[in-house]
This record gives C-alpha cells, sequence and structure tokens, in this order.
C-alpha cells in the first residue's frame, strides 16, 4: 500500500501541474500542506511547458493497493 | 571559443530511510525536473524546507544538476 501526496497547481495555461511526494506524513497537516504550496508558488523555481506556477489547485494523498493473484 | 549555456536544471532530494537489514543505511532519491534554469539556491533551499517535512524520511543532501550545451561562438 504504497501512499504518495499530491500537490496540484494551475499553470498559466490553465493545466494542472503536480509535485509528489512518497511516504507522506499521516494524518496530513493541513496548514503545513497550504502554506508549502504558497512557498511552492512564492519562490517560483518551477516551470512547466505551459507557463510558471500560478495558483494552488488542490492536494491530496493517493493509495496504491496491490493484490497478487496467484497464477495455479 | 566555445560557450556553455545551460539547458536543464534538477532538483535532487536525499532522504533517509532507516538501515537495511545489515545495517547499511536506506538512501532514497526524489528527483524534480521541471526546474527553472534561473532558480536561485535560495529559492530551491527554501522548497526543500516546506515540503521536507511533509514527507516521512529525514532530510539528506539537497543537489541540483545543471545540464549545458556547448556550442562555438
Amino acid at each position: 500500500m504504497a501512499k504518495t501526496l499530491e500537490l496540484k497547481f494551475l499553470n498559466e495555461e490553465g493545466k494542472v501541474v503536480t509535485v509528489s511526494l512518497n511516504d507522506p506524513v499521516e494524518p496530513a497537516d493541513q496548514a503545513a500542506v497550504s502554506a508549502a504550496m504558497d512557498t511552492i508558488l512564492a519562490q517560483n523555481a518551477f516551470l512547466s511547458s505551459g507557463g510558471e506556477l500560478v495558483s494552488k489547485k488542490e492536494a491530496r494523498i493517493v493509495e496504491r493497493n496491490v493484490t497478487d493473484i496467484p497464477l495455479a | 571559443m566555445a560557450t556553455a549555456s545551460i539547458k536543464d536544471s534538477q532538483l535532487r532530494i536525499m532522504l533517509n530511510a532507516g538501515t537495511d537489514a545489515e545495517g547499511n543505511p536506506i538512501v532514497k532519491y526524489k528527483t524534480f525536473n521541471n526546474v527553472k534554469t534561473s532558480a536561485t539556491a535560495d529559492q530551491l533551499y527554501n522548497i526543500v524546507g516546506a515540503i521536507a517535512p511533509l514527507q516521512q524520511h529525514g532530510l539528506g543532501q539537497v543537489e541540483r544538476n545543471d545540464s549545458f550545451t556547448i556550442t562555438p561562438v
């Protein structure tokens, strides 16, 4: 069960750009996540094909479950 | 004369994820490829400082990799 923290931003073209982190701290600290996204926007060091990151869109933790099927 | 112009920049973070069965440290890497070539060390440091606490592992070294194209002037 691998969990990933996804921070989603909008770029100048209005497309979604995702910054992802593995093994997030849980439960997620809302204030820390929001503040981190603000810092990423303020530092303005990332660039996507659609331009700079302009605004926060959403943040989520995505979980991936793998079930192996035994082959007889 | 030849000149080197910066082509790409990458931010790489090393994370300490404990030790393995033999006691060797486990290091995980996270690479960000979409870094502006004009990004300053300060900007990258501030970003790492904001996101490192959001995940479980201790922060190790922070690296920046730049690649250059060399062209004749």
